[in-house]
């Protein structure tokens, strides 16, 4: 592939920590969960009673771009996330076209109103499906209303990957911006899915926690459901520079693999290659990166194949290595979650700090190692990585480096 | 005591039942002592066990550390019968 080197210039992120990426980064440092009790009326028979849902309330003051009857929440938060740092980086005031992309993720879409849409016309006797409901409820709706608000006419994909769908959304447009196929590309992923339907299930799937999301504990039990999105905006180092604009990091490298094994059941080697592919791609050692953030979902089985591949892939340095899994803060955003976590691997290593695996208690023997525990851990390090894995056997991984000098 | 002890098996008995129709096995083939991957109850089958129990007994059971290791088709009706008979612990 070319030279040509990929930077963000700006960040955009909304989730049940609130609105800012500053304000996500401050919740992670400081180990402060969005989780929160929630109930549905329409669950009668709900056994976990907790998220990190973004509230109504919350969402009506953050809302930007508001087009009523037209959006469902998933596009309302992408928004969201998309101006601020669409605002970040000047990107646009500096008039875009056919050379600035679109390429956001979304495992579930408008999860909301397939919701209402099914209760209204199954339910209540034949109700009225509101007519918008297709515009409302496509995969694709957050990435093209993103296009429209901002005039962003170069290539539009909505990559729909389950839990890795925002890491190979970054992936890919940091590959397209470097194959010379674009100059820039507003990137990320969202997802609306604290929703009565889609909570149920993932709680009947027996992933959910019904007590405290505890990543890599040997008392894990299972995962936080979050929602949110996260945008960053990312470009050529040329355009960059040419415009003046404030570069916030750098993406050094990316990889991702299919297991071609099992549908559910992680694979080991397929999240070493991912990771391996990655470091290949970014020309540096594995011993160079100093904080991995975690997929780390609390499921029993990812957080024994995640260790197992990061033992792989990081060998005798693993030990030295700082890992967390941030999802008992913002939950697990599934097609949002590798954007969300990309802004918090961006932000550790400009403020070269690890942020706290809140709520581990003890070590797993079948884990074999411990987290970075309590509070933010100092690093110093050049490159930070994230790995974002998905149902379907698919891993994804993406290293971030400083502003280049 | 007897009656703690019907109790326990009425329980077992139930439990039997179910988990040969959720991981559609032949009761006769329920043994304790049998390996459960001997008769190929995989995770997918723990999923729907696990659905029939929150049905039957209104208890949400997550995949957890203790559920991954079970062996035997006694160590599936001890953890059940444990998870069915203590409240989730915060």
């Amino acid at each position: 592939m070319s030279n040509t080197r990929v930077v963000i210039t700006g960040v955009g992120a909304f989730s049940a920590c609130g609105a800012g990426a500053e304000t996500l980064w401050q919740a992670v440092r400081d180990g402060v969960t969005g989780m929160k009790p929630k109930s549905f009326e329409r669950l009668p028979d709900q056994k976990v009673m907790h998220a990190a849902p973004i509230s109504n309330e919350m969402l009506q003051e953050h809302a930007v771009h508001v087009r009523p009857r037209m959006q469902d929440r998933v596009t309302k938060f992408a928004l969201i996330a998309a101006e601020e740092a669409m605002t970040q980086s000047g990107l646009k005031d500096a008039g875009l076209g056919d050379d600035v992309g679109v390429i956001v993720g979304s495992g579930f879409g408008g999860a909301e109103a397939l919701d209402e849409g099914y209760w209204a016309h199954y339910h209540s006797g034949g109700g009225r499906m509101d007519p918008l409901s297709i515009p409302k409820i496509m995969t694709n709706a957050a990435a093209s209303w993103i296009s429209m608000t901002y005039g962003a006419t170069g290539p539009i994909y909505c990559n729909s990957t389950a839990c890795s769908s925002a890491s190979q959304s970054i992936g890919l447009a940091y590959q397209m911006v470097k194959a010379g196929m674009m100059r820039a590309c507003i990137t990320g992923g969202t997802e609306a899915c604290v929703v009565a339907g889609v909570f149920r299930a993932w709680e009947v799937l027996r992933v959910l926690s019904p007590t405290l999301c505890r990543p890599f504990s040997r008392d894990r039990n299972g995962m936080l459901l979050g929602e949110g999105a996260g945008i960053l905006v990312i470009e050529t180092l040329e355009s960059a520079t040419a415009r003046g604009a404030n570069i916030l990091g750098e993406i050094v490298g990316y990889g991702t693999t299919s297991d071609a094994g099992d549908l559910l059941r992680p694979d080991p080697a397929g999240a070493a290659a991912s990771m391996n592919k990655a470091i290949k791609d970014a020309g540096i050692d594995p011993a160079q990166i100093g904080y991995v953030n975690a997929h780390g979902t609390a499921t029993v089985a990812n957080d024994v194949s995640e260790t197992e591949a990061m033992r792989r892939v990081f060998g005798n340095d693993f030990e030295a290595t700082a890992v967390s899994s941030t999802k008992p803060v913002h939950g697990h955003a599934l097609g949002a979650a590798g954007a969300l976590e990309a802004v918090v691997s961006i932000a550790a290593l400009r403020e070269q700090l690890a942020p706290p695996n809140i709520n581990f208690s003890e070590e797993d023997p079948k884990v074999g190692f411990v987290p970075v525990t309590g509070t933010a851990r100092p690093i110093s390090t050049s490159y930070s990585l994230s790995n974002s894995f998905a149902f379907g056997g698919i891993n994804a991984s993406l290293i971030f480096g400083h502003p280049p000098a | 005591m007897r009656n703690a002890t019907n109790d326990t098996q009425k329980l077992q008995n139930e439990l039997l039942d179910l988990v040969a129709e959720e991981a559609m096995v032949d009761r006769a083939t329920l043994k304790a002592e049998a390996q459960l991957e001997d008769l190929d109850i995989a995770s997918a089958d723990f999923v729907m066990i696990l659905m029939a129990i929150e049905e039957k007994y209104d208890v949400y059971i997550s995949v957890d550390n203790e559920l991954s290791d079970l062996k035997t088709v006694q160590d599936l009706l001890d953890l059940a019968a444990k998870k069915i008979s203590e409240p989730e612990a915060e």
